[in-house]
């Protein structure tokens, strides 16, 4: 399964916090990181590792959290470190590549800016069940409602497509299983022939995942589903400790920009 | 009451009848198993029940409300429940709590009452302390528990099961058919479309479907005395009921 910042159940004030709170806190704090400058990242990383603490997030559950984007950081560092101007540190010649003063600079600022952005939203996840986000998301959109923006549908949607998933992925691997018991061979053979057995293997998935939409479709209207106004088990209600969750917040921003207009 | 009327069904124009001259009535607190071939039409009839197939011919009512009347439809799903075939694509939520909480949420009932049927449900089917869990994790068995849970929360009065007990281990076969028992007992009426006869020889009436329309019908005394007839649309009388 896909491990982006899975939720990790725990009953600590971050845990415990409305979605919507946190929901805003990421959006907030995700602008504040994008116009940091490198003296703001700094103090942001304290902040961030502040809150993991208090959730009580190790450091190996966020690295975990942070790996599948490694990639990209690993990318976004080196485009950096050898594609700035600036003062040589180090010539690889005879490739027409150095490494500069400021590329390893700029590119270890970036990237650190990078990783913060993912932390955030993984201590969103990690720390928020699915149903409760979807929630969160939702009553933040019900003032669009009277726009024409349906909101209790669009929450619908989307813990559909959660719930789907897992599913879908089961249903591949017992496709995969099936045709492999006839003799299909997904690991051998030209590329092209890969994607040719791969290519078998789309056709009854979309097939399967259109079936079962259509079931699907019929149970929940069977279960009196229609659109339009409809309640939840869990009607989201703001604490005091969420005001003071977002009062902390606030402070923090505010602090940050305060420092920069006195830099 | 549920009263199908001279029902006739296709579901195309240019298609032959799935369903030719049904007449049925179920009345309040009956147990009614359907039985007959594959393709006989008791799928098509019982999503009749509750609106989500509207008759070519003829008329189904519940509780004196016609399933064609629009302004109806809501209050007769609300009282007919359906669990259907396959419990895999008839559950929505992304907790077992939420799935629950499906039914009563669309009946816009408030967050304290959604809990009571939630908590209820659950305890009905044996599933108390799985609230949290995401339904992929579950087994097939408990994934029919679930399915079943997700339409009393609807507090039907009637409740069509089609084939409840496939897949299932005989322990998991035991435990549903155990449900759907309790549930006749507390009042509710029971339409149960089943393969193995066994299954259903506690029923008050079976009713056996061959080709569109109803074969025979009446007491399980009544319609296993006719071996000769129900073989001869390819269903056996299980040894050890039945009078021959």
């Amino acid at each position: 399964m896909i491990n982006l910042g899975q939720y990790l159940p725990g009953e600590t004030v971050v845990h415990c916090l409305d979605p919507r709170v946190k929901i805003v806190a990421v959006v907030l704090m995700s602008l504040l990181i994008f116009t940091a400058p490198a003296a703001g990242i700094v103090l942001i990383s304290l902040f961030l590792a502040s809150v993991l603490a208090t959730a009580h997030l190790s450091l190996a559950q966020t690295v975990s959290a942070v790996r599948p984007v490694a990639i990209f950081m690993t990318l976004i560092f080196l485009m950096h470190l050898f594609l700035t101007e600036g003062l040589p540190l180090l010539s690889l010649a005879p490739l027409p590549l150095r490494i500069t003063q400021e590329g390893l600079a700029q590119g270890a600022y970036v990237t650190w800016q990078f990783a913060c952005l993912v932390i955030v939203a993984a201590i969103l996840t990690m720390t928020t069940l699915p149903s409760d986000l979807v929630g969160g998301i939702e009553r933040l959109l019900r003032p669009l409602q009277r726009v024409g923006i349906p909101s209790q549908d669009i929450a619908v949607m989307i813990s559909m497509a959660l719930r789907f998933m897992p599913m879908l992925l089961e249903e591949y691997e017992r496709l995969r299983m099936a045709q492999m018991a006839r003799g299909a061979d997904f690991t051998t053979g030209s590329l092209a022939l890969r994607i040719r057995a791969l290519a078998a293997l789309t056709v009854p998935l979309l097939l399967s995942a259109f079936r079962r939409a259509d079931e699907l479709a019929l149970a929940m209207e069977a279960r009196g589903y229609r659109r339009g106004p409809r309640t939840t088990l869990r009607e989201l209600k703001l604490s005091g400790m969420d005001f003071a969750a977002f009062a902390v917040m606030a402070a923090f921003v505010l602090i940050n920009f305060g420092l920069r207009v006195i830099a | 009451m549920i009263r199908v009327e001279d029902l006739f069904y296709r579901y195309d124009q240019e298609a032959p009848d799935v369903l030719r001259g049904v007449s049925l009535t179920l009345a309040e607190g009956s147990h009614t198993a359907l039985i007959g071939p594959n393709g006989c039409g008791k799928t098509t009839l019982i999503k009749h029940l509750n609106a989500l197939l509207f008759p070519t011919a003829g008329s189904v009512s519940v509780d004196g409300m016609k399933t064609i009347d629009t302004a109806s439809v809501r209050e007769i799903r609300r009282r007919v429940g359906m669990v259907f075939q396959n419990p895999e694509s008839q559950i929505v939520g992304m907790t077992v709590e939420e799935d629950v909480a499906f039914g009563p949420g669309n009946l816009a009932l408030p967050p304290a009452e959604i809990r009571r049927r939630v908590d209820d449900c659950l305890k009905m089917v044996g599933m108390t302390g799985l609230e949290k869990r995401a339904p992929h994790t579950l087994s097939g068995g408990e994934k029919r528990l679930l399915s079943i849970a997700g339409v009393l929360a609807m507090d039907p009065r009637y409740i069509a099961f089609d084939e409840p007990t496939a897949y299932l281990d005989p322990a998991g076969k035991q435990r549903v058919l155990e449900i759907i028992r309790r549930l006749h007992r507390e009042g509710l009426a029971i339409i149960h479309i089943a393969h193995d006869m066994r299954d259903v020889a506690d029923a008050d009436r079976i009713v056996v479907m061959d080709q569109g329309a109803i074969l025979i019908e009446g007491t399980p005394a009544e319609v296993f005395g006719h071996a000769g007839l129900l073989k001869s649309v390819g269903l056996d009388i299980p040894a050890g009921i039945g009078h021959e």
